[in-house]
């Protein structure tokens, strides 16, 4: 049972914005999806590979964004549709390709979604990817709702054929993450041939080599302009570029995506209907300039509202400037002149705050009394909870090893961080281990760098961290640089059989696909044996052992080493299926807060498993939490805590 | 004897490189480890008040309680520390041969306190391929292997600790004197815990000058000499100026210059040459390779000594005036110099 499947045109369901945006691909007609995990984006290619034998669609988690873009894009140059999925920052390590592919042009329709992230709920970064269309010179498309997400990936598909371009669409958490009422289309009849031609010539686009090269660029970048120019004016008339208010507004807000939804629902509150104008705009690069035109010369103030940088605002104002006379001068509000805050999210109560600055309204959302009342309530009712490790996570043992060890060795030794459930290391519930964090496999990039500094005095240990995804994403060739250059590093793999962050998608390390069929698989640990590291294996769950062999490894000094950590993680089937343990605690030997103890695991190891009574003095296991992994028996030091194997 | 957490100790003693590694706060708790010589905090305890900040000879040791508590005399500022009498000593033909440190007086003490039972095992500090190691021993055999100073600061009382959390009782130290003063005042229970059980039975101190950073050692010997060919090492007296070190293929010299570059930074604030918080005190007898100094302390170091003598383990000769003369100057010596550092330290923060 899908819903991206069962339901039928006219039906009114909620959707999910990301099954939205699956649901208006599977409408469109897309035959091959590829993408990364990536939070918010990951549901559009997990919830299409659940279903892709109905819909005949080819699915493909890929190792990292750039590759996912040439898989799809190779759908598109035979001529099939295709879709490529990613959040903010897989763009970024797509753009090599993207740059290229938009010069040259698609065949089939071909779209690229980006969910983003402002307010970095779930990144390590508040990046955006609208500049990209700008800079690359393609379309870009914002749904301001979720019956937008749906019908405009159809439009974009149809966009995307009519210029022989790859289209945009921009999502946000907010968009993809929430649901909303969607009335679903028609699924079409599935079957398309694939055909790569390839006889043509240079300048054909549709059956010549696909190929960027110097000496016609000049004349495919020309070409590119014109698909442009060909897509503005269809702006012009697109459906998705909406205009509530009066015919001449006191106010005029522009704005786009879930920046929409926020607008509406403030100028209802402040009932600003009859004196603010909204113009919401889908089409958001290029701007239609004659759509533009009306709607900035019926209004003295604009206020441009979106997430995250001011990059509508800079373009309605560049494009005001080429207006000139034609709307004569106006007052801009946006983000460049403070009325909006420079970074985070958007919502109703900003929104809120920049109206009445503006129009100078006296609104006072709620009584200072209640506002005194929560604050009061907050501490007590609502204490700030730290980001944890799951109970059972291997992670968190690990950390514990390479934390300790680290502190034993006693270089002042440290550890570059990556991207994955793994860069909680950065917080207490991995001990503040990690020391350097930045994007997917530049936790050994830097360390390696970190490891040629001997010749300048380094003479701290060097250590990075990254998953087995991460390991496949992007730490390959940093491996291979570490190698080659002689660094002095030591790489620990915490390999839990999965990418876990996202929601615990396949990749190459495991023996299945993304359909869950048996799949050849990359063994991480040879891969590295051929490379030229030294590699040792552990479990993470044998603290001891495997603090021995992190402490001798680190003795070495020299050279490129691997130690993988492997223990699957907790969420994982075979993990969620049994327990490896049943946790006892003897509280006659539990020295809870005295010297010899001092809480040591439920205030330094803090398994949400375990809890501090505090009217008995000891520590309890929840039994519903606590997943019998039996690492704290390991740590804890009067021996009360114990696993008994089950 | 001061009160404190693990902060303040790390804020006092390990931040400011005064530890001297005698492993007195080592394996009391998860929270102070030991690796490769060095003592390390591996995470952080937020107790205001520990074992570890009140055990630790370099945050302000009570001598006049110690005094009290083991010679129930007051502290007097005798170089030597307060004692019954002072005698030359090496080990008796029943102990046979091994590789000993001069007369081999200690190994001679600590076997015979093994076999008749005085102590049921003992805390020393062996060598593993060159790294000096704390040790549990329990038979003669086992203190053989441990024989010959290592010279390098080693956490030996975290060896004592595990092993008094383990259940042993009745156990024979022997260390230095930064390492005996920990061991001093975690017998007297400072934090008053209810049962505590003292698991010590008998302390042999040894004389020390200063000691070495077992890492520093290591790369300073790194290319010269083999670590795990060394069968033994020692200081010639005055004017040799070298460190000598003795390897199954040959005889090594440093300068002695090369040497005093890698004591630790927390022996300069020791005032304690000759182990005063001991039953037995032993060290090398000036101009006599072959013999030890003793010092005996307490009632039950005196039964111990002539127990061993009566049974063949320890063979007693005279002790100098003029020996007494130079140990007095050396110690006092000591005691000067780090009456300076201390002051030094504690004034600029």
């Amino acid at each position: 049972m899908s819903i991206l499947t069962d339901s039928h045109k006219g039906d009114r369901v909620l959707l999910m914005g990301n099954d939205a945006f699956a649901r208006g691909a599977l409408e469109a007609g897309v035959n091959v999806v590829s993408g990364y995990p990536g939070t918010p984006s990951s549901e559009i290619v997990e919830n299409l590979a659940k279903i892709a034998a109905k819909r005949r669609l080819y699915v493909e988690w890929s190792v990292n964004e750039k590759v996912a873009l040439e898989v799809a894009a190779a759908a598109s140059f035979a001529r099939l549709k295709s879709m490529v999925v990613m959040k903010h920052v897989g763009v970024n390590v797509a753009s090599d390709f993207l740059l290229h592919l938009s010069e040259y042009g698609t065949r089939g329709g071909m779209v690229l979604v980006s969910c983003e992230d402002p307010g970095a709920l779930s990144s390590t970064n508040e990046g955006e990817s609208r500049p990209y269309a700008k800079m690359m010179e393609f379309p870009l498309l914002e749904p301001g709702d979720f019956q937008e997400a749906k019908e405009m990936m159809k439009w974009a598909f149809e966009l995307s054929e009519a210029i022989n371009n790859i289209v945009m669409v921009r999502s946000v958490t907010r968009l993809s993450h929430a649901s909303g009422n969607v009335v679903l289309g028609e699924l079409p009849e599935t079957g398309s041939a694939a055909r790569f031609e390839y006889d043509g010539t240079f300048f054909d686009q549709m059956t010549g080599p696909v190929i960027t090269v110097p000496g016609i660029t000049d004349f495919l970048h020309q070409r590119q302009q014109g698909k442009l120019k060909k897509a503005t004016n269809l702006f012009e008339t697109s459906p998705f570029n909406t205009y509530d208010g009066p015919e001449n507004p006191e106010l005029l807000v522009i704005t786009s995506s879930a920046c929409n939804l926020y607008c509406r629902e403030a100028l209802s509150i402040l009932a600003l209907q009859d004196r603010v104008g909204l113009l919401k705009l889908g089409t958001t690069w290029p701007l239609p300039p004659r759509l533009l035109e009306k709607h900035l010369s019926r209004a003295e103030q604009i206020l441009v509202m979106e997430e995250v940088q001011p990059f509508m605002e800079d373009n309605i104002k560049a494009l005001a400037v080429e207006l000139g006379e034609k709307i004569r001068l106006k007052r801009f509000y946006g983000k460049k002149d403070g009325t909006l805050p420079t970074t985070n999210e958007l919502n109703p109560d900003r929104v809120i705050a920049a109206l009445t600055k503006i129009l100078d309204l006296d609104y006072q959302g709620s009584a200072q009394s209640y506002q005194d009342k929560a604050d009061a309530i907050m501490l007590k009712g609502a204490p700030t909870r730290d980001l944890t490790f799951c109970p059972g996570c291997p992670h968190r043992a690990s950390f514990w090893i390479i934390s300790s060890a680290l502190k034993m060795d006693n270089r002042k030794g440290f550890l570059c961080g990556d991207i994955g459930c793994y860069t909680l290391g950065i917080l207490p519930t991995g001990f503040n281990t990690i020391k350097t964090g930045h994007a997917m496999g530049s936790g050994l990039g830097v360390a390696g760098g970190f490891g040629k500094l001997g010749m300048f005095g380094m003479n701290q240990p060097v250590m990075a961290i990254c998953g087995d995804s991460t390991f496949f994403h992007a730490i390959i060739p940093a491996l291979i640089n570490a190698v080659h250059n002689q660094s002095d590093v030591i790489l620990v793999i915490v390999d839990n059989s999965g990418t876990a962050m996202t929601g615990f998608q396949p990749h190459p390390g495991l023996n299945r696909d993304t359909f869950g069929d048996p799949a050849p698989q990359v063994d991480i640990s040879k891969l590295c044996e051929t490379i030229g590291a030294k590699v040792e294996i552990c479990d993470p769950f044998d603290v001891e052992k495997t603090r021995q062999t992190l402490l001798s490894v680190m003795a070495e000094n020299k050279g490129v080493r691997v130690v993988v950590m492997r223990q699957s993680c907790a969420l994982s089937p075979e993990k969620k299926a049994g327990r490896m343990h049943e946790m006892v605690i003897d509280e006659t030997l539990c020295k809870g807060d005295n010297c010899g103890c001092a809480k040591l695991c439920t205030r330094v190891f803090k398994c949400p498993g375990l809890n501090w009574d505090e009217k008995n003095q000891v520590t309890r296991i929840d039994e519903v939490i606590c997943t019998g992994c039996g690492v704290c028996a390991s740590i804890c030091p009067a021996g009360a805590l114990q696993a008994k194997p089950v | 004897m001061q009160m404190g957490g693990s902060k303040k100790l790390t804020e006092q003693v390990l931040a400011k490189d005064l530890c001297s590694a005698c492993g007195a706060c080592v394996d009391l708790c998860p929270y102070f480890k030991a690796y490769n010589g060095k003592v390390a905090k591996i995470f952080d305890c937020d107790l205001t008040q520990g074992r570890c900040y009140t055990l630790c000879p370099k945050t302000g040791v009570d001598f006049e309680q110690l005094s009290q508590n083991y010679f129930q005399q007051s502290y007097n500022e005798n170089p030597l520390g307060l004692y019954r009498r002072i005698t030359a000593a090496k080990a008796g033909e029943k102990l046979g041969t091994g590789q000993f440190q001069n007369g081999g007086a200690v190994s001679a003490l600590i076997t015979h306190a093994l076999k008749t039972g005085l102590v049921q095992g003992a805390a020393l500090t062996d060598s593993e391929g060159g790294n000096p190691v704390a040790r549990l021993v329990s038979t003669a055999g086992e203190v053989l292997e441990c024989a010959s100073t290592k010279y390098m600061a080693t956490p030996t009382i975290g060896c004592l600790n595990q092993a008094a959390r383990d259940g042993h009782r009745n156990l024979g130290v022997v260390g230095t004197a930064c390492q005996l003063t920990g061991v001093a005042q975690m017998r007297q229970n400072p934090l008053q815990k209810e049962g505590f059980e003292d698991p010590v039975g008998l302390t042999i101190g040894l004389f020390c000058t200063w000691s070495l950073d077992a890492r520093k050692f290591k790369d300073l010997l790194a290319g010269k000499v083999d670590m795990e060919t060394i069968i033994g090492m020692d200081v010639p007296p005055p004017p040799a100026e070298v460190f000598v070190i003795k390897t199954r293929k040959g005889t090594v010299k440093v300068p002695l210059n090369e040497i005093r570059a890698i004591v630790p930074k927390g022996c300069s604030v020791c005032p304690d040459m000759t182990a005063e918080w001991a039953d037995i005190s032993v060290g090398a007898l000036e101009g006599n390779p072959g013999w030890n100094t003793l010092i005996i302390r307490t009632e039950k170091g005196e039964q111990l000594v002539e127990k061993a003598v009566s049974e063949g383990y320890l063979v007693l000769d005279k002790f100098a005036a003029e020996s007494l003369e130079h140990l007095n100057l050396g110690a006092g010596n000591k005691k000067k110099r780090a009456a300076g550092n201390v002051a030094r330290e504690t004034q600029c923060h």
